[in-house]
């Protein structure tokens, strides 16, 4: 297979494009070779802009009971019920993995939807944990910002290419025709400068060109700005909140 | 999550039971979560979105969408709320600018909306080679101007 025509095959399984013979050919060659996985997943991370731009959309309250009582109905079959992340059947060993698991969670049913809660938390603590210390790109700089009453509103990670993961820690009262901005001031006596704006209400990666890497000290803030952002490029609005980085210890 | 499957799946309750299953299947592959390659969110999407073309080819086979069926009105609104949020800044906006319409428009449908080739060719109503060639010529060019 030719470079480009592997190129290809990647953005394609990116896109889901790709027929479930060719994915699967491309999980193999992926799981053989870590340089086709890093291509894969570099793909799958450039398109993922596009997730950002859904809808944001709370999900039903009795998920985790639903997500329960699919378990429970998945071990009490002997056919696996849910297809695998390449669209194929779960395999035999994947089976017999959970219901030895099945085993130890009966005991422990009345605690099954804590565990979920728990399960979430996991999943939480995984994504904060892969911007933290996992990501191939560690923040240069972490910033909490707080509102005027001292709460934490968000998480700021900077990194030295101008990536910005803005993670918010509570979901901000913000106006219908009005839109979260996140500013930097990456010279402490110059203006503030915009990293970009929240639109959907939710956490977000920002990129930004032409700045320095941010620094210690560095200040970050949100602040509440009509529909489009500042007109006058500068806050305007409220701040929701502010702070100042800091260089993680890692 | 749920606005990520509702965009591909159009159906409040297809996209929960999407989302469902790609939390039971986090539960389940849990222990094969690899850090090394990429980031939780990412690999909590890619089982989503894997989850969601399934269901949607699923359904094409089983039921296929009878051309007067299909509003693109709606897609067309979906696509264009998609291009005007996505990141400004972001080397894929700036790229995807540099390609003509039809092959953006094609690129957003097929990650966006989970349209396949067959689904693109038949919305532009041209024939399926030529989808696939201009495609991929689009994902070359976007490539180029990425690296």
């Amino acid at each position: 297979m030719t470079d480009r025509s592997l190129g290809l095959l990647i953005d394609e399984v990116a896109l889901g494009l790709a027929d479930d013979d060719d994915v699967a050919r491309l999980e193999a060659m992926a799981a053989a070779d870590p340089i086709v996985a890093a291509r894969l997943d570099h793909a799958r991370a450039t398109f993922a802009l596009l997730d950002d731009t859904a809808d944001p959309l709370p999900l039903p309250e009795d998920i985790w009971k639903r997500i329960d009582q699919s378990i429970d109905l998945a071990e009490a079959e002997t056919a696996p019920v849910v297809a695998n992340v390449s669209g194929q059947r779960a395999s035999k060993t994947e089976e017999s993995n959970v219901v030895e698991l099945g085993a130890v969670r009966a005991q422990l049913a009345r605690w099954r939807l804590s565990a979920f809660a728990g399960l979430a938390a996991a999943v939480v603590l995984a994504v904060a944990l892969s911007w933290t210390v996992m990501s191939p790109k560690d923040p240069a700089v972490i910033a909490v910002l707080l509102n005027d009453q001292g709460d934490a509103v968000a998480l700021i990670e900077g990194r030295p290419d101008n990536t910005t993961r803005v993670t918010l820690l509570e979901r901000p009262d913000v106006a219908a025709n009005q839109v979260m901005q996140v500013w930097t001031k990456p010279d402490a006596d110059g203006p503030p400068v915009s990293l970009g704006l929240l639109e959907t209400g939710e956490s977000r990666t920002l990129t930004i060109q032409g700045l320095p890497a941010p620094n210690a000290q560095q200040l970050y803030e949100i602040t509440t700005e009509p529909a489009g952002g500042s007109p006058t490029n500068l806050p305007t609005g409220p701040i929701l909140g502010k702070g100042l980085a800091k260089e993680p210890v890692i | 999550m749920l606005g990520v499957a509702k965009r591909m799946l159009k159906r409040t309750d297809l996209a929960e039971d999407a989302v469902q299953d790609a939390l039971v299947l986090v539960w389940r592959k849990a222990s094969q979560y690899d850090p090394e390659r990429g980031n939780a969110t990412s690999w909590l999407y890619t089982i989503l979105r894997n989850r969601c073309l399934t269901m949607l080819r699923n359904e094409a086979r089983e039921t296929p969408t009878a051309p007067e069926a299909i509003d693109e009105t709606i897609e067309d609104g979906v696509l264009n709320t998609a291009w005007d949020r996505l990141e400004s800044t972001s080397d894929l906006k700036r790229c995807l600018a540099g390609l003509d319409f039809d092959t953006r428009r094609a690129i957003l449908s097929s990650y966006v909306l989970g349209h396949s080739h067959g689904e693109i060719a038949g919305r532009m109503n041209a024939p399926l080679g030529s989808v696939k060639s201009w495609v991929r010529r689009g994902l070359v060019k976007l490539r180029e101007c990425m690296t």
